[in-house]
């Protein structure tokens, strides 16, 4: 067990490095994310609620997140294509070793993209500030689970050169689905059915209802903390399962 | 004793034999040279002995354990180099030697002693900080294959390590191959024929998958009638085989 901690330890460091020292991934994960808060709630937020702080801060941390699925899924085929990932077959590591260690790799880029952005839409709007961030802070580290849980599927089972147009189908899903850019009142019926059944409204609603302090409830924290859990569990198992099958000989 | 014990190991992809019935034994200590022309089987066989290609029938031992039966058990025992470059791209020369001998279960003092060895031996300590995506494909290829020497393994199966080095760096990665011998078994493929002479106990020569001899440098030079390992592995590829 020591050494399986040892070897996921290893492998994490790696893998935080690695991450950290793609720039373009730094701006994704970021700046891009950055530049979109303030200039989505200084042109908008007068016109449409989204656009407040305690719905536009949540919102974009989720946002954000979605962008790892990208890095994380690159990460990962690319270890594949270049013959590292082999090269670590032989060696003692297991599957679900090698999956923990990518998420936890991400983890810590969580956590400071949610500081970051918490921390800048509470200079924006101070309201905002308050132990229902700590909540969200924490909670954020949670629906991230799904992503990268997301990014590791589509690592191992894509290469470096599709992964950008299906990490893309969960950037927009997360867009489009989550209700963070627009109102929900006039969403059709089966849109709104198809929003509280997949993960990204849950996430959003999760994390916002924490930042905006909303009294506990099943309908507020409890179903989506349950939707959340059940796709990143299962993306995490499946990722180990498939990471398992790529590491048998054929 | 024996380190591998290979029976009648065959691997087949549709139509194509890639290796066919190779049945072979390789005693501890022992460094063994497979030569072959492209795609004689060499690569096939070394990816099936170290568990990441299974055989379509055979089997093989490796220290007692079977590949097919035990391959968990099999790592760790065994290391790999192969013909591809396999480094972490982001991580400096430095944190790459940290990275596989930490993940070998190296102490920080074992740790601290292979990153010597590797800035001593391959002279990989004036790039020590860069990372290897910015280093040449021969000192990326130096790296990938010190990363494989510095783990201790029984059994180090060395696939064209030397393909794409030049003489000086080729030199000394013979000097390095040499100073293991006998601390560790090793399995060589090779191109170089002056490789093989250099450096084998025994030499193995594979042709469409079959292993066509076996024995040492003298007995190949008996067996074809040549003087050279070159133009021995010439008449025995175009000719018929001999097993010592």
């Amino acid at each position: 067990m020591r050494k399986s901690f040892s070897r996921i330890g290893t492998l994490t460091v790696r893998n935080i490095k690695e991450i950290a020292r793609d720039p373009l991934s730094l701006i994704f994960i970021f700046a891009m994310p950055l530049a979109m808060q303030i200039l989505f709630y200084f042109t908008f937020h007068k016109m449409t609620p989204q656009f407040e702080m305690k719905y536009l801060a949540p919102g974009i941390v989720l946002f954000s997140q979605a962008f790892l699925t990208l890095f994380m899924g690159l990460l990962i085929a690319l270890d594949r294509t270049t013959s590292f990932l082999t090269r670590l077959y032989v060696s003692e590591a297991k599957a679900y070793e090698f999956i923990l260690s990518y998420a936890l790799s991400a983890l810590p880029i969580v956590f400071i993209q949610s500081v970051l952005f918490f921390l800048v839409g509470g200079i924006i709007d101070p309201k905002i500030f308050g132990a229902g961030m700590l909540l969200a802070l924490l909670l954020s580290l949670f629906t991230s689970l799904t992503f990268l849980g997301l990014g590791i599927l589509f690592g191992c089972l894509c290469n470096e050169k599709s992964i950008g147009g299906v990490a893309s189908i969960v950037i927009a899903g997360q867009s489009l689905l989550s209700g963070m850019w627009f109102p929900m009142e006039g969403i059709p019926k089966g849109v709104l059915t198809l929003m509280n059944v997949l993960p990204f409204r849950n996430a959003t609603t999760l994390v916002q209802n924490a930042l905006n302090g909303a009294p506990a409830s099943f309908k507020a924290f409890g179903l989506p903390i349950l939707v959340v859990a059940a796709y990143a569990l299962g993306f995490l198992t499946l990722s180990i399962f498939v990471f398992r099958n790529k590491m048998k000989a054929k | 004793m024996t380190a591998i014990k290979i029976d009648k190991l065959t691997k087949k992809y549709k139509d194509l034999t890639a290796v066919d019935s190779l049945s072979l034994e390789i005693v501890e200590g022992e460094l063994f040279s497979l030569l072959g022309v492209n795609g004689a089987g060499k690569t096939t066989t070394i990816k099936m002995l170290s568990g990441l290609v299974i055989p379509s029938s055979g089997d093989a031992e490796i220290l007692g354990h079977s590949i097919l039966r035990e391959p968990d058990k099999i790592k760790g025992l065994i290391d790999l180099s192969m013909q591809e470059t396999a480094v972490a791209r982001k991580l400096t020369v430095r944190e790459n030697v940290r990275f596989y001998a930490a993940l070998s279960g190296q102490s920080k003092e074992e740790i601290e002693k292979s990153e010597r060895y590797v800035f001593d031996v391959f002279g990989l300590g004036e790039v020590s900080g860069k990372k290897a995506s910015e280093l040449s494909g021969g000192w990326q290829r130096k790296l990938s294959i010190a990363l494989a020497l510095i783990t201790k393994p029984k059994i180090l199966f060395l696939d064209e390590p030397t393909l794409g080095l030049d003489v000086l760096a080729r030199r000394e990665l013979w000097a390095a191959i040499k100073n293991l011998k006998g601390k560790m078994t090793i399995i060589l493929t090779t191109h170089y024929m002056e490789e093989a002479e250099a450096l084998s106990d025994r030499i193995g020569i594979m042709k469409s998958g079959k292993l066509v001899f076996t024995g040492t440098k003298e007995e190949l030079f008996e067996a074809s009638g040549e003087k050279s390992v070159e133009d021995a592995f010439v008449r025995l590829v175009t000719e018929g085989g001999y097993h010592a």
